[in-house]
């Protein structure tokens, strides 16, 4: 079957929003951790380090949301720009935030 | 020549990023000129810098966890505490970013990207974003270093220990 040039396919749209989703909760977690100290205890008691399980559960909200997508035609409901441009903007404020925040804290 | 584990981790997680952020080119120029003939060769690429980075992370994680702690609390007594305050905290997380992006980078290069222009926009992005972010990591690691120069250096001028 030929590809629809305008989409992207089942996995390239579905894991493109659970990498957005994880790159915004990788930046927000950084944010309450350092903020809500038992937090980052809680996380810290799970695998001996708060940064540790931090990129842990990155990596697993990815690989989850992304299959959970998946099972879904949510590729077929956005155009390929909409997932594009959701990734990259995710990226970009992210990155951002994660410099601006510690500036300020 | 004294070479420590430390060292060699440092470099290895360094010379892992750096190769990551190559790879990530690499995959930017094949997209560029995305034909039938280097899909394969993108796919391989992509899968390369997924790999790398996963190395990265692995012995950043293991030098960051057990030989860190004593650089930190050097570049804090130091004259640029912000090497660490600013500029490790920023790195520590940012990685992550990339991380997530190499990751995605093989399943958006699965596509055919020489039949598919939006396909091949999305691994040109996460390509580039992948350097950008790798480059400003790099930057980063530059700083935090020279923290801990600057800290030592101090230290040898003044002969505390």
């Amino acid at each position: 079957m030929d590809a629809d040039t305008s989409r992207l396919g089942r996995a390239g749209s579905s894991f493109a929003v659970a990498a957005a989703i994880a790159i915004v909760f990788n930046t927000v977690i950084a944010c309450v951790k350092d903020a809500d100290k038992p937090v980052k205890t809680f996380m810290a008691s799970l695998s001996g380090h708060d940064w540790t399980t931090q990129g842990i559960a990155d990596v697993v909200l990815f690989v989850v949301v992304g299959l959970i997508l998946w099972k879904t035609s949510i590729g077929e409901k956005l155009s390929a720009n909409s997932f594009i441009y959701l990734l990259a903007a995710a990226a970009i404020v992210s990155g951002a935030g994660l410099f601006v925040w510690y500036v300020l804290y | 020549m004294n070479i420590t584990a430390s060292d060699a981790i440092l470099l290895a997680h360094a010379g892992f990023g750096v190769l990551g952020i190559l790879a990530a080119v690499w995959v930017f120029v094949e997209a560029l000129n995305a034909r039938e003939e280097n899909a394969t060769r993108i796919r391989i690429a992509s899968m390369v810098v997924a790999l790398l980075m996963i190395g990265a992370w692995i012995l950043g994680g293991d030098w960051y966890l057990h030989y860190y702690p004593a650089d930190k609390a050097l570049i804090l007594k130091g004259p640029w505490p912000f090497a660490h305050n600013l500029f490790m905290e920023t790195k520590e997380h940012l990685f992550f970013l990339t991380l997530i992006l190499a990751l995605y980078l093989p399943i958006a290069a699965f596509e055919k990207l020489h039949a598919n222009p939006k396909a091949r926009k999305m691994v040109l992005w996460v390509a580039m974003l992948i350097a950008l972010s790798g480059f400003a990591i790099e930057g980063f690691g530059g700083v935090i270093n020279h923290g801990a120069k600057l800290a030592l250096a101090r230290d040898a001028g003044t002969g505390a220990q």
